[in-house]
């Protein structure tokens, strides 16, 4: 189409509401020049992706000028410092070990994995405080601290559909997004095969020079029109179902600032707590339980907390992991669930929409010309990221030492990604390190990587031949120990900042 | 008014001391209490000036901080705007009390600080061990007595040398209204340059002649604190 390749690119129009879409729409409104149309039909429901958030979130809501206060209380949020993972390796009572977001203690992969030799213990504990500062249930932050500012690295886990809300009315009333409520009955494409617009039920045709799909799992521009395959990944990752349920909490009771994500025979459970609800949810494989068998599982977790209270009905969701072959195709670009969905177990999910969203707003093609490399560059960008959620997904699966079959699937050696089969025989001779993961934005660090490998007791390498600084140990134990010291005493308890906040009075939830 | 407790671990093992700055924590007040150490780190910003204690039996040097009860014009809401906070005012909710053994820390359990709530800071952990806030307000308790200390010494030295007269002080503000200070005294300037050199010789040896100096050109704030008087009236 040389006729219209230099046309610039100035109408973007996003289909579906949710948390995918209303991101997309205050973070373009926010940071571009765009026209920005959110079309979202009112007789589909949005499914709450995930209630757990990565600390890139805070960078988001900054970017978009959402004050941390406000989100907080508007969305019932509260902080995720990491994950609790019990009884992934042999499910046995003390097995947990914790992943925290706090990047270790300066210093190379190998001195600090001597380091945590020399002292025993937890990994976790010997390179950084997060874990223990999150088993006494504290904040990461004192609220004197500026909006984002943490004393430890921290996310959120939150209402999904209250921040739904909030991002919609934040792009509507604030940044001038254009909200049309109404069902898409038609994708319109031009002779190229790009879409030219979609046509509404009420309104019409909604012409655009670029269309987000946030549609989820309907995937109606990228599965439908674009017809962009599916990449089916259950072949890794055996999960296809769960079990969800909010609980109440008792006011006043602690706040847990970890997602704990428990292991069972067939999956593991998820237990987020937020100030007055706990979601809690269990993820299985029907290959190898069924429904009846996982809401027993899911029952038997609820009652260790609360064995009177009766029980609310769970919800049930059925999945597929996996993503598409291309997310950017033509003028069209997936995010969020419409672009692939993966269990839960490391929160990837709004990562993956902010990270997406981060691509295209650095790589804004101005022109129709410039879509077509923009579209190049996103795809070998996501298909990086994807494949390494996956693996790192699997990771958890594969250390385990458990024996029941479904945990013997997960170790036979035809299900793991060759990749990651490789980083593994590496890492008997070497820690992971940050040679490892080439990526200037890698999802998942190496040190996400040490803390399940040594956490689920993957045996550090030996020794090589390299001279280190003797004084190494000591100073790191100093500094972690030091650091505790102040953390502990200075950091309000999590139930306390958020009930303080709650009651603080020049803040009242929108 | 609240009796002091003696501070111990077993006691206040989960103490939480609130840390912000605020008038509801108890830091609007209109002077504060200063060593001659701290006349160095002091000088730049506030008015020193000195003040009878109630009995009349002791004279001691304040930090000026507003000219009416209850007024610090330091304080913008949660934040001090000033380099250097007073010892006296950075010590609160703790005292050094006096037993048996020498100085003990006392804890004024009516203080808006003891009574920060679940927000403040820890001063013992959970085994009762000092934290490190614990540890640094211990060392500054620890600097405010020696300093009280000392202090006698320098103002009887002033007192001898005839240096320190009543300060009589109206202020003009921009919208007409006046403030007398009323109580305070200064250095007389006239009175110490017409010092001998054995005088002086005799101040010096005593390391009195530094922090009096810095007395004498901390007398400069005052026209900046009224600036800041100014500075609020015309906020509302």
């Amino acid at each position: 189409m040389p006729d219209n390749a230099s046309q610039p690119l100035q109408q973007v129009v996003i289909v579906g509401g949710g948390t995918a879409g209303w991101l997309a729409a205050c973070r373009l409104a926010a940071a571009t020049t765009l026209s920005v149309t959110l079309v979202e039909s009112p007789d589909v429901p949005t499914i709450g992706v995930g209630e757990g958030t990565w600390p890139t979130m805070r960078r988001t809501l900054a970017a978009i000028g959402i004050d941390e206060a406000d989100f907080l209380l508007a969305c019932d949020a509260a902080f995720k410092q990491g994950s609790t993972f019990d009884g992934w390796v042999t499910g046995a009572a003390d097995d947990r070990y914790h992943h925290p977001f706090t990047a270790p203690a300066e210093g190379a992969p190998r001195d600090l994995v001597a380091a945590w030799q020399a002292q025993g213990g937890a990994f976790a504990d010997a390179v950084g405080v997060q874990a223990r500062i999150a088993e006494r249930a504290l904040a990461p932050r004192q609220r004197a601290m500026p909006g984002y500012a943490g004393a430890l690295n921290y996310a959120y886990h939150l209402d999904a559909a209250k921040l739904a809300v909030l991002l919609r009315d934040h792009a509507v009333r604030r940044l001038g997004v254009r909200h049309v409520c109404d069902h898409v009955d038609t994708v319109v494409r031009d002779a190229g095969g790009a879409v030219s617009a979609v046509h509404t039920r009420a309104h019409g045709a909604m012409a655009g020079d670029l269309f987000l799909d946030c549609t989820g799992h309907a995937a109606l521009l990228i599965g439908g029109a674009m017809a962009v395959p599916f990449v089916d990944r259950s072949d890794v990752l055996f999960n296809d179902r769960a079990l969800a349920v909010q609980v109440p909490v008792e006011p006043a009771s602690p706040v847990a600032s970890t997602t704990l994500a428990t292991a069972h025979r067939a999956g593991w459970i998820w237990d987020i707590g937020l100030p007055t609800r706990r979601g809690v949810g269990c993820v299985y494989a029907s290959a190898f339980i069924d429904d009846d068998a996982a809401a027993a599982l899911l029952t038997d977790h609820l009652r260790r907390t609360m064995p009177e209270r009766e029980l609310p009905p769970f919800r049930r969701l059925a999945f597929r992991s996996g993503h598409r072959a291309r997310f950017f195709d033509g003028n069209v670009v997936a995010i969020g669930l419409s672009a692939g969905f993966l269990e839960p177990l490391e929160a990837s999910a709004i990562v993956t929409i902010e990270l997406a969203l981060d691509h295209l707003v650095a790589n804004l093609p101005p022109t129709r010309a410039a879509l077509a490399p923009a579209a190049a560059r996103f795809n070998a960008a996501f298909r990086y990221r994807w494949d390494r959620i996956v693996e790192f997904l699997k990771l958890h699966y594969v250390l385990s030492r458990r024996e029941e079959p479904y945990w013997r699937a997960h170790r036979n050696p035809a299900t793991v990604p060759p990749r990651l089969a490789e980083l593994i025989d590496a890492w008997r001779h070497q820690p992971p390190s940050d040679a490892d993961f080439a990526d200037r934005e890698e999802v998942f660090p190496a040190a996400s990587y040490q803390h399940v490998l040594y956490g689920m007791g993957f045996p550090p390498p030996p020794g090589a031949a390299l001279r280190t600084d003797p004084q190494a140990e000591a100073r790191l134990r100093g500094q972690v120990a030091e650091r505790e010291r102040v953390l502990a005493a200075a950091l309000p308890t999590h139930r306390a900042y958020l009930d303080a906040l709650a009651l603080s009075p020049d803040r009242t939830a929108p | 008014m609240t009796e002091h407790q003696i501070l111990n671990a077993d006691t206040h093992r989960d103490l939480r001391i609130a840390t912000a700055r605020g008038a509801a924590w108890g830091d609007a007040q209109m002077a504060c209490l200063l060593t001659p150490d701290e006349f160095r780190r002091a000088q730049g910003d506030y008015p020193i000036l000195f003040r009878w204690n109630a009995a009349r039996d002791r004279m001691d040097a304040y930090a000026l901080l507003g000219f009416e009860n209850g007024e610090n014009l330091f304080l913008a809401g949660d934040r001090w705007d000033a380099g250097y906070v007073p010892l006296a005012m950075d010590i609160a909710p703790f005292l050094i009390g006096r037993g048996a053994g020498g100085g003990q820390v006392h804890l004024d359990p009516g203080h808006p600080r003891a009574a920060g709530g679940a927000e403040g800071v820890r001063m013992f952990d959970e085994l009762g061990r000092a934290t490190p806030f614990f540890e640094e307000k211990v060392r500054r308790l620890g600097a405010l007595d020696e300093g009280y200390h000392a202090a006698t010494g320098f103002v009887a030295a002033l007192q001898r040398h005839q240096l320190i007269e009543p300060l009589t002080l109206e202020i003009t503000l921009d919208d007409g209204a006046t403030n007398r200070l009323l109580g305070f005294h200064h250095v007389d300037e006239e009175r110490l340059r017409a010092l001998d050199a054995s005088a002086l010789g005799e101040l010096h040896a005593a390391g009195h002649l530094m922090p009096l100096f810095m007395a004498v050109a901390s007398i400069g704030n005052i026209g900046r604190l009224v600036e800041r008087k100014n500075a609020k009236a015309a906020r509302g």
